[in-house]
């Protein structure tokens, strides 16, 4: 298991989902020591963005209301979090939908299911956090 | 919090997976109930988007809980689901059982 001491990076969780926002928030936390707040809607996190000023948003593609790509795009219009990286999570594996992801401009795609003793370190390789 | 060991990531999934086994085998209500409909030609497009959804749900958390087979399992039926035209009445079987594997899967989770 890798673990990134004294490195207490801040992550912003968001997803509708509570399985999947409580097994990523219990991930990063537990296993890299990082600081995690959640959201469970787009709307909301576009307001703990801003809160909470995170070192990167984990975001999640299908939401009911404002969907990943939207808050994605909302994101980068206000200038307050325009460049934190964000990291798109997502089941649909499909090629197209992958295609289409990556062309939003997202630092990378990752995909659901995700071993919680990995995706931090996953996180941190696309982020040259290691 | 302070970085754990792997056996207390372990420990703290496996309580997880307690307090969200409830909405799980909702999904897998929700999955069942679909493929008994769809069995008797009774499949309401709400139900088959409901189905899609609760598909798609178990696909992306079965697996971070360890259930791999699950996720395969979850997936094949969000595929068929997703089908505009809805599932291939030649599956109608296959329906049933993926959702009563998904259902012996869950349930025997240690």
């Amino acid at each position: 298991m890798e673990v990134f001491p004294g490195v207490a990076h801040r992550i912003l969780i968001i997803d509708d989902e509570d399985d999947i926002r409580e097994v990523a928030a219990l991930s990063l936390e537990s296993v890299a020591g990082w600081e995690v707040v959640t959201a469970n809607s787009g709307a909301q996190g576009l307001a703990r963005a801003v809160e909470f000023r995170p070192d990167a948003i984990l975001l999640d593609v299908m939401m009911p209301g404002m969907d990943g790509p939207t808050t994605f795009r909302e994101l980068r219009k206000n200038p307050a979090t325009a460049r934190i990286p964000v990291l798109l999570l997502t089941a649909k594996v499909q090629s197209t939908d992958q295609r289409r992801f990556a062309d939003l401009g997202v630092e990378a795609v990752l995909f659901k299911p995700f071993d919680p003793l990995t995706l931090s370190s996953q996180i941190a390789g696309v982020l040259g956090w290691n | 919090m302070d970085p754990i060991d792997q056996n207390a990531l372990t420990e703290a999934i496996n309580r997880l997976w307690a307090q969200f086994l409830p909405q799980m085998r909702g999904r897998v209500d929700t999955l069942e109930t679909a493929a008994a409909a769809f069995a008797a030609n009774k499949l309401s497009s709400a139900q088959q988007v409901q189905a899609n959804d609760a598909a798609h749900k178990l696909a992306g958390a079965l697996g971070s809980f360890g259930l791999t087979k699950g996720t395969v399992l979850a997936r094949e039926l969000e595929i068929m689901y997703s089908r505009e035209s809805g599932p291939d009445s030649a599956l109608a079987a296959r329906l049933g059982q993926i959702a009563a594997e998904l259902r012996t899967l869950i349930e025997n989770r240690k």
